[in-house]
């Protein structure tokens, strides 16, 4: 219970910490929108092609928006040394992973929840209809991404090329979450309910997120500690 | 022996091979360059040690 | 060991292994049944197939070295854990290379995005990513902690790669090995040949780790005499 109380206070003092900026949410809003007009100019969109690429361009946009933020993640700490206080302090460094994880989740949230109307105006695409399994979509890949994201942000904060670094790392490892992602999102925004051959999607969501969260949790001591 | 499509195969093959022996040419190089280094820095430790 | 005892014993491997393989190439090309399709390119599998055997290998052997060193923080460990991770690369891009050209004639195609291809060049990504991270971190007892955490990370992507033609319909041919289909998918003889020259394969791999380890050896010797020279 401890534990929880010491993640969600690292949630908070992160979200605290980005919402009076906003700099990183800024940002990745802005790249957000910038690669959605992109690809408008890549393919002509006719409403077939919308239809069955949907899923794939939403999520590449979100994956992309997403590292600027993960990238902060361990990164806001190296100044004033707040890196070597929080891991010297009582919470224990899974805590503090969590609480970071939680905060990207939420961050992440942020972004997608408004490139999605935006993406509805610009591609003619209604992603009203069944909004709560895609929320739920939503919510379990971007945990997929937040847990590998903010790992790997620990494991290259020390790096003079961490932004290279973090993409170069981060998105190879996804891909699972990503695929189950775009394949349900398409569905989804198609306007069908997810039936029969898609539950094997979700299923590999759920298992993507148990296995990396565990083994997250388990490993990230190591990594701040050393 | 089936000789059709043998010619791909002697590709296929030699590109693997030519990827092994590519590989051993950069150990063999990086051997070299290390023993190099590692030459220079025990003369000149030697060296400093004597001058003291 | 001494040095001489050593490069004797890593000559020896390696030429044994290519001997082996030599060999095996000759009953490859000549005694070896024909496959009813596909002409002589079908033969690549006996080397193709080993080949990602070895590279599979290499990475289980990283990822427990990797455990290993996070557990009891020896450098050998590491020093192993980089080596294996190299070769298995080496060895991934034999074993892409070897597909490719099969599915060039087989195909008509040189790549195709199905699931094994996909996960096999995730796979090929992941480690060159801990390659990088390996170049990127300068203090050796930081690099070492830090890559092998995601050397355990990365060996996921092996699992995949190695279960795919299983949870995928694949384009990919499926199993043939007994191990995996029970028997009766695959001549005897074929099946005996695609172990023999994967033994083969590992001889050589074993041979190349070896070499590599002792080079990060040298490396941590030359950080510490660097250290030791701006002392003085």
């Amino acid at each position: 219970m401890r534990f929880l109380r010491r993640s969600l206070t690292v949630a908070a003092k992160d979200l605290r910490s980005e919402l009076r900026s906003k700099e990183a949410l800024n940002a990745s809003l802005a790249f957000a929108l910038v690669i959605l007009l992109l690809f408008s100019f890549a393919f002509d969109p006719t409403a077939e092609t919308t239809r069955e690429i949907s899923g794939g361009l939403l999520w590449l946009v979100f994956a992309f928006a997403g590292t600027l933020i993960l990238n902060r993640s361990f990164a806001r700490e190296l100044a004033n040394d707040c890196l070597d206080a929080l891991i010297a302090s009582p919470v224990p460094p899974s805590a503090l992973f969590l609480g970071k994880a939680l905060a990207n989740l939420v961050l992440l949230l942020a972004v997608e929840l408004v490139s999605l109307p935006v993406f509805g105006v610009f591609y003619n695409v209604r992603w009203t209809p069944y909004f709560g399994p895609l929320l739920g979509v939503l919510v379990l890949a971007t945990w997929g991404l937040a847990v590998i994201g903010t790992m790997f942000s620990a494991l290259t904060v020390n790096l003079r090329l961490r932004e290279l670094m973090l993409p170069v790392l981060v998105y190879p490892m996804i891909i699972p979450a990503l695929m189950a992602a775009m394949q349900l999102t398409t569905v989804l925004l198609a306007g069908e309910p997810v039936s029969g051959d898609n539950w094997l999607w979700v299923r590999l969501l759920v298992a993507f997120d148990v296995v990396f969260t565990a083994l997250a949790l388990a490993l990230v001591e190591t990594v701040l500690l050393g | 022996m089936d000789e059709r499509n043998f010619l791909f195969l002697f590709y296929g093959l030699a590109a693997a091979w030519i990827l092994l022996a590519g590989y051993v040419l950069t150990l063999a190089a990086r051997e070299k360059r290390l023993e190099r280094q590692l030459d220079t820095l025990k003369r000149m430790l030697e060296q400093r040690e004597k001058d003291g | 060991m001494g040095d001489a005892m050593r490069r004797t014993i890593l000559y020896a491997m390696t030429a044994l292994g290519a001997l082996w393989l030599a060999r095996n190439l000759y009953v490859i090309l000549l005694a070896l049944p024909d496959e009813v399709a596909q002409g002589a390119i079908y033969r690549i599998f006996f080397f193709h197939l080993p080949a990602w055997f070895t590279c599979f290998a290499a990475f289980f052997a990283a990822g427990l070295a990797s455990l290993l060193y996070l557990i009891r923080k020896s450098p050998g460990y590491d020093a192993f854990a980089a080596a294996a991770v190299e070769v298995g690369v080496a060895f991934t891009a034999i074993g892409l290379v070897t597909g490719m050209v099969w599915a060039r004639i087989i195909w008509g195609i040189w790549w195709t995005w199905d699931p094994r291809l996909t996960w096999a060049f995730i796979t090929l990504l992941v480690y060159v990513g801990y390659l990088m991270l390996r170049r990127a971190i300068d203090e050796a007892a930081e690099r070492a902690k830090n890559s092998a955490v995601l050397c355990i990370f990365a060996f996921t992507s092996v699992v995949i790669t190695y279960k795919a033609i299983d949870w995928w319909r694949t384009q990919h041919p499926g199993a043939v090995l007994s191990f995996r289909t029970g028997g009766g998918t695959i001549d005897p003889a074929m099946e005996s040949m695609l172990f023999q020259n994967w033994f083969a394969l590992l001889l050589m791999a074993a041979a190349l780790v070896l070499i590599r380890m002792r080079q990060e050896r040298m490396a941590r010797e030359i950080d510490g005499l660097r250290r030791r020279a701006h002392a003085l």
